[in-house]
């Protein structure tokens, strides 16, 4: 009896072992490539596709570009993994000023004070790591990521002259962009284009008038558009994000000028005359403003930006921003800012018209940049466009770090996926690098 | 039996379920249990279709529970200690899961030491509490989202002591010699950690930002108020069934104050907004023999988690489940219980909080055993 019932114990204890391997069960869908044809994909903008960030191309920004994460998702709905013209992986790589990329160390500021910082990775970028043609006719390149692309090069039959980075990688020095990219016969198109046509005005401080006319800009771009889609490609195609929300143009405060009882009557005994007035603590940098008064210098305004071009050194040290105003190029004031935002929106309307046109998918890039502005939380991480700790942008304040671009990535996947019908799955962004600290 | 029985005296375990029907107990008897939970937990995110899972370590519920029976002028009194965890559990996410910066694991251990004394009033009315001191543990560890120059990230792990007290009261009424209705109240416990140890690992550039030092936070466990009832068909079959109302509205919020912030660190204060819930057991047994008794039962409980407020360290839903057991007793003093729990969950939800956004499907199963001696 007794060895019946340990019998039937022993089967029940198995039975429970059995059981217990049973593990929920994985039951995930199948990626839908739903309309689209992605038997060749293209990838087509300026530095932003192509991995330029930290002020710099290299290998390992280009494998984390916009284009190649996107990219790796589509090889998930059956599309061919993408052909980049990478740069040697050995190569510390090169900005478009032939300068070394940045990374984030410690800096000695003028007053002795070491703190984290930007620095460059060497004296000088690698120019070798450009200057060779690594087109291959077998394998042509389907990442057109070319750092400083322009709109208006696209037709330019000469731009390999002046771009190195598109010298390196095209197919004749003497074909344009845009035959380059219709020679591919693409059945599915990703376009970013357009944030270096405001980036040009935006950095110099609103010094160099290069904002294109609204009717240069339609035309370029919706030339490109209607090239690329005369096959019957499909595509997607992105807005412009106000560049003014990006962490090169917030992370020096306008009214960082602090200042204690010496310092406080001096400049208000000097300034008092001219309407200036300063407390303690927090005030406003002086600036130059030509239409102000006789002497051509006002406080900043609240809602006007400086740029991180701003030599801080000059700054803390020599006077900058008190008694000698902070120049031009430095500031976006309040006429600069409504001139590049309202271009910015012009332009952005013009791209959201021709998605409709063209039935492209339309991605909004200016509001991911917006929402990074008022900062999100993904998965856990806080994303914000706070420079060098908010995780979306290299450290030039511009470019997108890696983790930024899985983010823009997603936004294109669910603007393609709500278009075309896809169930192309979005990356993990946080698997992707912020910027990394010593 | 369902895991009910809070209105009859079945062993020495009803010093947890109603102290009140320890009454009832004829006996001096002691219980030993151990239930080892076999709990697997998969995440399968919204938007990247990709799937993760716990590594849990077998849960290791245990309880020891003793009851004395007193002789002569005393008949009418049983004290009894009972010792139990009734909260505890460890959630282990896999590594470089896609919820790590929200959770990589959580260790919550409790146990419970309850000096019980029951009363019986006459033949039908007994009466029992017990004073409740809970020791506990929690161990927390998240991922921050830093990278030092070779792309690890940062981790922080918040560990320390818990204490907390309570009580557990309950009466039995037996109606008439087959049905009986029992009333039980165990108290709300707030476990205290206040001299917690908060470490992190983060690049050398960052460590002023993250200190290591003491943390103080709040755990509360629920009040339980449960009305029970039992009836006896004949000898062989009898019927329970429970009805829990759980006052999980307790936990609102949990929150870490830190005795040192910095801009990167500053206290935490994350919404629980549990909402209390009601949940309903019930069970049958068959005596098929003087030695053998079969046992089935089910429950199904409420989740008392919002939608929104799904959380990888207890990604509740409503839960059913399902028990069997069955009871050897060889002779009069001496039995032996295996039991078997199985409860599969699933809940599809986006955190407020973290933005995580999936489905966490659960699979729970325990199988116990209990030996029970009898003097």
């Amino acid at each position: 009896m007794v060895m019946r019932n340990l019998k039937i114990i022993g089967l029940l204890i198995f039975t429970s072992l059995g059981i217990l391997s049973c593990e929920p069960k994985i039951k995930s869908p199948i990626p839908s490539k739903g309309e689209l044809d992605v038997s060749k994909v293209i990838y087509i903008g300026d530095g932003q596709m192509g991995g330029y960030m930290n002020d710099g191309l290299k290998n390992e920004g280009q494998k984390n570009s916009l284009a190649n994460i996107l990219a790796a998702q589509f090889e998930l709905v059956g599309s061919y993994p993408a052909i980049t013209p990478f740069i040697n992986s050995a190569s510390i790589g090169i900005s478009t000023a032939g300068l070394s990329p940045l990374h984030l160390g410690y800096k000695t500021d003028c007053q002795g004070t070491v703190s984290l910082s930007p620095v460059r990775d060497a004296s000088t970028g690698d120019v070798s790591s450009i200057s060779q043609s690594c087109y291959d006719a077998n394998n042509p390149f389907t990442v057109f990521g070319i750092p400083g692309l322009r709109l208006n090069q696209f037709t330019n039959p000469s731009l390999a002259g002046t771009n190195a980075f598109y010298n390196r990688m095209c197919a004749s020095p003497n074909v344009s962009l845009l035959d380059e990219l219709l020679a591919q016969n693409a059945t599915f198109f990703q376009l970013y284009i357009g944030l270096e046509d405001v980036l040009g005005y935006a950095k110099s401080g609103g010094t160099n008038e290069t904002l294109p006319s609204d009717l240069q800009f339609q035309q370029n771009y919706e030339q490109v558009v209607q090239n690329l889609t005369a096959n019957g490609a499909k595509g997607a195609i992105a807005t412009i994000p106000d560049v003014s929300q990006m962490p090169y143009f917030r992370t020096i405060p306008w009214n960082g000028l602090t200042l204690d009882n010496g310092n406080v009557g001096t400049l208000n005994n000097i300034y008092n005359p001219l309407g200036f007035y300063f407390q303690l603590g927090s005030n406003p940098f002086m600036i130059v403003d030509s239409s102000a008064n006789m002497f051509a210098v006002r406080q900043i305004q609240s809602s006007e930006l400086l740029l991180l071009s701003l030599p801080l050194d000059s700054v803390k040290c020599n006077q900058m921003g008190v008694l000698f105003p902070i120049r031009d190029e430095f500031v976006l004031d309040v006429e600069e800012l409504a001139l590049l935002r309202g271009k910015i929106q012009s332009y952005n309307n013009f791209i959201r018209q021709i998605a409709q046109t063209y039935n492209l998918a339309l991605v909004n890039t200016d509001q991911l940049v917006s929402r990074l502005a008022d900062g999100f939380t993904y998965n856990g991480v806080s994303m914000t466009a706070k420079f060098v700790s908010g995780g979306a942008y290299s450290l030039d304040g511009i470019y997108l770090s890696p983790r930024g671009n899985a983010h823009f990535a997603n936004a294109f996947i669910k603007a393609i996926n709500k278009k075309y019908h896809s169930t192309i799955p979005e990356v993990n962004a946080n698997k992707f690098d912020g910027v990394r600290f010593p | 039996m369902g895991c009910a029985g809070s209105a009859n005296f079945l062993d020495a375990s009803s010093l947890f379920f109603n102290p009140g029907t320890s009454a009832f107990a004829n006996k001096s008897e002691v219980n030993v249990a151990g239930t080892p939970i076999f709990a697997n937990v998969l995440f399968t995110d919204s938007s990247t279709k990709t799937s993760y899972r716990t590594q849990n370590p077998i849960g290791t519920p245990f309880s020891v529970y003793g009851l004395y029976r007193f002789k002569k002028s005393l008949e009418p009194l049983t004290l009894g200690l009972a010792i139990y965890t009734p909260f505890g559990s460890t959630v282990q996410w896999e590594p470089n899961w896609i919820g790590r910066f929200a959770l990589t694991r959580l260790s919550l251990k409790a146990i419970f030491i309850q000096p019980t004394f029951s009363y019986r009033f006459n033949e039908r009315l007994g009466f029992g509490a017990g004073f409740v001191v809970s020791s506990g543990s929690v161990n927390l560890q998240k991922d921050i989202p830093v990278q030092d120059s070779l792309g690890n990230y940062g981790r922080a792990e918040l560990a320390g002591k818990a204490l907390g007290f309570g009580y557990n009261a309950g009466v039995l009424f037996h109606v008439n010699p087959n049905f009986s209705i029992g009333l039980s109240y165990r108290s709300k416990v707030s476990m205290s950690v206040s001299n917690g140890l908060a470490t992190f690992s983060v690049p050398s550039a960052l460590t002023s930002s993250f200190p290591d030092g003491i943390f103080s936070s709040q755990l509360p466990l629920p009040s339980v108020l449960t009305l029970g009832l039992s009836f006896n068909l004949n000898s062989k079959w009898s019927f329970v069934l429970d009805v829990n109302h759980v006052n999980w509205k307790v936990y609102d919020t949990l929150a870490f104050d830190y005795a040192q912030n910095t801009s990167a660190l500053s206290d935490t204060k994350s919404a629980r907004k549990y909402e209390s819930i009601f949940a309903f057991r019930g069970g049958v047994s068959y005596a098929a023999t003087k030695k053998w008794t079969l046992r089935l039962g089910s429950g199904f409980g409420f989740t008392p988690v919002q939608s929104g407020y799904v959380t990888p360290e207890t990604p509740d839903a409503n839960r059913l489940y399902g028990t069997g057991g069955f009871s050897f007793a060889p002779n009069n003093h001496f039995s032996i219980d295996a039991s078997l729990y199985l409860t599969r969950m699933q809940r599809t939800d986006k955190n407020l909080e973290t933005q995580l956004n999936g489905t966490f499907t659960s699979i729970a199963l325990a199988p116990g055993i209990s030996l029970n001696y009898v003097w």
